[in-house]
Order: structure tokens, then sequence, then C-alpha cells
């Protein structure tokens, strides 16, 4: 992965996050209801965010329709693939922090009966003060 | 909304959500039936230069037909999926084992069916035109497999 990781607040809240997940993905366009579906939100949810990240320009929105049926088409722009990948890798450092975090408190856990065994100091957290 | 900082799980219900964008694409029979008779007019190319009248090519003949509906069938294809995976090159690195392969099978088919045509072998040339079509149809699934675990992995996202 080429970009820097970085956490970006726009794509930080959970639903963005798996639109713009989704976006990262791979495909080349994602039509609404197969975004809305994989991500499992609902309409609504799918319109007003996909807005937000359409004005900030991390989105690219095309309208069609196929008959009478409006179509809605999703893919991210290079501005919003840059910001993804990076948030992204900041989660996956953040994640490998808490594996590592959680890994520690299990081995440093004195097994029953082992009141001898002498206590480790843990690393804090991250994020927690 | 809630907070992601704190939160280990955000990018495993990413993998999770990614998985279920991938389960989306699945070729429909029609799509199959559909690249199996594309494959079978470009195998039946070596035929048309044997039995047209001298001077005639059958590739124009070919190309006016296959393209619109490659086409159509990409077209079929992102609206049922709702998924537009765009053209994928053999610099697609998921996706060169099978384009590899289809570039082999349709040199080799085409070349013994020439062959084949010009020993008046036909029924010979006919199983092995038969055989290749089945081959690029699995070539162009092993294609989707690829593309659909690219999209599981996150394509190089994360």
């Amino acid at each position: 992965m080429t970009a820097k990781a970085r956490p970006d607040p726009l794509i930080h809240p959970i639903t963005r996050l798996s639109i713009c997940g989704l976006l990262a993905a791979g495909a080349d366009w994602v039509e609404f209801a197969a975004l809305r579906d994989a991500a499992g939100i609902s309409d609504s949810v799918l319109s007003k965010q996909s807005r937000v990240l359409e004005d900030a320009g991390y989105v690219e929105v095309r309208k069609g329709a196929v008959g009478r049926r409006p179509r809605t088409w999703f893919r991210l722009t290079a501005e919003g693939r840059q910001a993804v990948q990076g948030h992204l890798a900041w989660l996956a450092q953040l994640e490998e922090t808490f594996t590592a975090s959680t890994r520690d408190v299990q081995q440093a856990r004195p097994l029953a009966g082992d009141r001898d065994q002498p206590r480790r100091v843990l690393p804090p957290l991250l994020g927690s003060t | 909304m809630r907070d992601l900082a704190r939160d280990p799980t955000a990018l495993e219900q990413l993998r999770v959500q990614r998985g279920r964008l991938a389960d989306r694409i699945r070729a429909p029979w029609w799509y199959l039936a559909g690249i199996a008779f594309l494959w079978a007019l470009v195998f039946a190319a070596p035929f048309g230069s044997r039995y047209l009248p001298r001077g005639v090519s059958p590739f124009p003949l070919i190309l006016a037909v296959a393209l619109p509906l490659a086409c159509l069938l990409y077209w079929g294809q992102a609206r049922a999926t709702g998924i537009k995976t765009g053209f994928r090159n053999l610099s697609y690195r998921p996706a060169r084992p099978a384009g590899i392969a289809m570039l082999v099978v349709s040199i080799a088919a085409n070349g013994t069916e020439t062959s084949l045509i010009r020993r008046d072998l036909l029924a010979a040339a006919i199983v092995v035109a038969a055989l290749a079509v089945a081959a690029e149809v699995a070539a162009q699934q092993a294609l989707l497999r690829a593309i659909r675990q690219d999209l599981r992995a996150g394509g190089g996202a994360a």
C-alpha cells in the first residue's frame, strides 16, 4: 500500500467508512442497491451519506434510468481513493496495536493458583488515557 | 454516529461487507451462454475461411456480431449484479492466469482447427472448437472468481 496511514474525519463514521471501503474494494462502479445491501444500510442513510461524500469530492455519482426505474451508480474519485487507503491503513495499524495489547494482557494475566507470578507492566491501550 | 477510533471490529465488519459485495459477482446462465456463443463465433472463423468465397474474410462479420454482443453481455451483467468491474487486461494481476489461459487456448485452438480443416478432418476440427469453447467458458468463470476474491480482499485498498 502506498497511501500514508492517517485518519480522515470525513470517512471516520462507520456508515461512510462502509460506503468508501466498499467502493475502494476494486469495482469500477457500484449501483445504489448493491451498495445499500452490502453495507446493510437503508436507502435514506445511503442517500444522505453519499451526498456528504460527493460534496467532499470523494465520490462520483452517475444517475441514469433503465426504462422508468432510476439507477444511481457510485465510484470513488482519485482523491477519495487516496483518503480511504490512508484511513484504512491507519485503522489496520490501530487493529494491530489493539491485537498486540490484548495479547500482552492475556499473557500477563496470572494463571489460577499461580499467585507468585510477577506482574507485568502493560502498555496503555491506544486511545485510552 | 458510532465512533470508530476505539473499535477494532470496524475492519472486520468491512471485510464482511466486502464479502457480501463480492458474492454478487456471479455469472447468470445467460451470461455464460452468451460467452460460449461469443467464443463459438471466434472458433468458427477457420471454418469460414475455408467455406466462404475467396477474398471474403470472416473476421469483419464475426467482429460485427461479437463486439455488440460482448457490450450487451457486459451491460447485462453490470445490471444484474449492480457492479461494473471495468475491462480487465493482463496488467490486472488476479485475472492474469485466466487471461493467459484464454489467450493460449484461442491461439492453439485456431491453429489446430486450421491445420485439421486443411487435411479435411472436419469432425476433429469441430471437436477441437467445442473443447476450446468449453475451456474459454471455464477460463471466464475463473476470471470472475479471481475478481470476486480480489473484491473480498479489498483490491489493494486494505
